[in-house]
């Protein structure tokens, strides 16, 4: 295993690195660690073809790979890769990552690092906001305790674009830093009563739509001027209803229905 | 899932419903409703609201004088729901709905 080019990322960052070893139309294992994580790059006679950084392979894995600061490199010569993940030129990759480091920037400006923690923000101001699938799989990850990082490994995304998803979500006002005090989610929270109704409520709407479900009935209620200790049909009717169109996914909305008509049934 | 039609017949207030589905149409209400006898009235409103522009939504409440019809369509499948004005309508709502998500699903 010989090894010829290495150096600290500090001084010299990965889309540099890249540019140098197909300058010289090198071949082998370009190896980068930031101390946490590793990450290799694979290169024939100059030309990138294979990436890997934890989970994430192929371009998608130099992305992540360039936007690490600090930590070290090494290049070993002639190791070659039995996979092809990546079939672009070098100059399309390298101005990709640059747009991708762009976007970065942009992003850093409102969340400082990965290590970042974020919780649920009670308080929307928009009265409707939708999210696509991989936002509501990070979303619903939240828990004010792990870090973006953290998350980024749970749902299985490289860790910058789950700081992309996390930008958006801020920018939605859905999240906020999880450091600030909010006394009002802890007031909602000892404020929904322990009746097997809310209880059964708060089990199916979670299964649902996520740990968001509590505030979700708090909410709700208020909405509807709803008494949660009520023992009227028709107004827990009218919450389980209202709660149910408030399910982005029909087939989730129809489970939480499927769940709930039983409790009413039961009292018809 | 459940929601079947006995969970609908159950609810208090309700008189009966229609299922239409492409050429047929089943109709079961007593025999001395208002709308036992109006079948060709009733194919003319599923035909308009299967037929016509796309709509958001597939709930429908018309409010008559003395009676609510509830209307649950998807794609070419209407159930309608005959009841009177004081139904829980929420719970109309929330049945009618899981049944027409099953009869949507033995259909495909």
């Amino acid at each position: 295993m010989r090894q010829d080019i290495s150096g600290e990322l500090d001084n010299t960052r990965c889309p540099e690195i890249i540019k140098i070893i197909s300058l010289g139309k090198r071949s082998g294992r370009l190896y980068l660690t930031n101390g946490s994580e590793t990450g290799n790059i694979y290169f024939s006679d100059g030309e990138v073809i294979h990436a890997q950084c934890g989970a994430l392979n192929g371009v998608k894995a130099i992305y992540e790979l360039a936007v690490w600061t600090s930590g070290e490199y090494r290049f070993f010569v002639d190791e070659p890769s039995d996979l092809q993940t990546i079939n672009m030129r070098v100059d399309d990759i390298l101005s990709e990552t640059t747009t991708h480091l762009r976007q970065m920037d942009k992003i850093t400006s409102l969340i400082p690092s990965s290590a970042a923690v974020y919780a649920f923000e009670s308080e929307i101001k928009d009265k409707e906001i939708q999210l696509k699938s991989i936002q509501w799989k990070v979303l619903a990850s939240v828990d004010g305790k792990r870090s973006i990082a953290d998350i980024a490994q749970i749902v299985g995304f490289g860790v910058s674009d789950t700081m992309k998803i996390f930008y958006t979500l801020l920018k939605m006002g859905v999240l906020r830093d999880a450091a600030l005090q909010d006394t009002r989610i802890d007031r909602r929270l000892i404020e929904l009563p322990e009746t097997a109704f809310i209880n059964s409520l708060k089990h199916a709407l979670t299964q649902s739509i996520g740990p968001v479900a509590p505030f979700i009935i708090a909410e709700t209620a208020e909405e509807l001027s709803i008494d949660l200790l009520s023992d009227s049909t028709d107004q827990k009717a009218n919450l389980i209803e209202t709660l149910s169109n408030k399910i982005p996914e029909e087939k989730m909305s129809l489970k939480f229905l499927d769940a709930m008509t039983d409790w009413l049934k039961s009292e018809v | 899932m459940k929601g079947s039609i006995k969970d609908l017949l159950q609810i208090s207030g309700v008189h009966g419903y229609i299922i239409a589905q492409g050429k047929s149409m089943q109709v079961k209400l007593p025999s001395k409703h208002t709308f036992s006898g109006a079948k060709d009235r009733l194919w003319l409103l599923y035909k308009d609201l299967t037929e016509g522009h796309h709509r958001p939504g597939n709930t429908l409440e018309i409010l008559l004088d003395d009676m609510l019809l509830t209307v649950f369509l998807a794609e070419s499948t209407m159930l309608l729901v005959m009841s009177s004005l004081r139904v829980n309508q929420a719970l109309l709502r929330m049945t009618g709905k899981l049944i027409i998500a099953n009869m949507n699903k033995e259909k495909k």
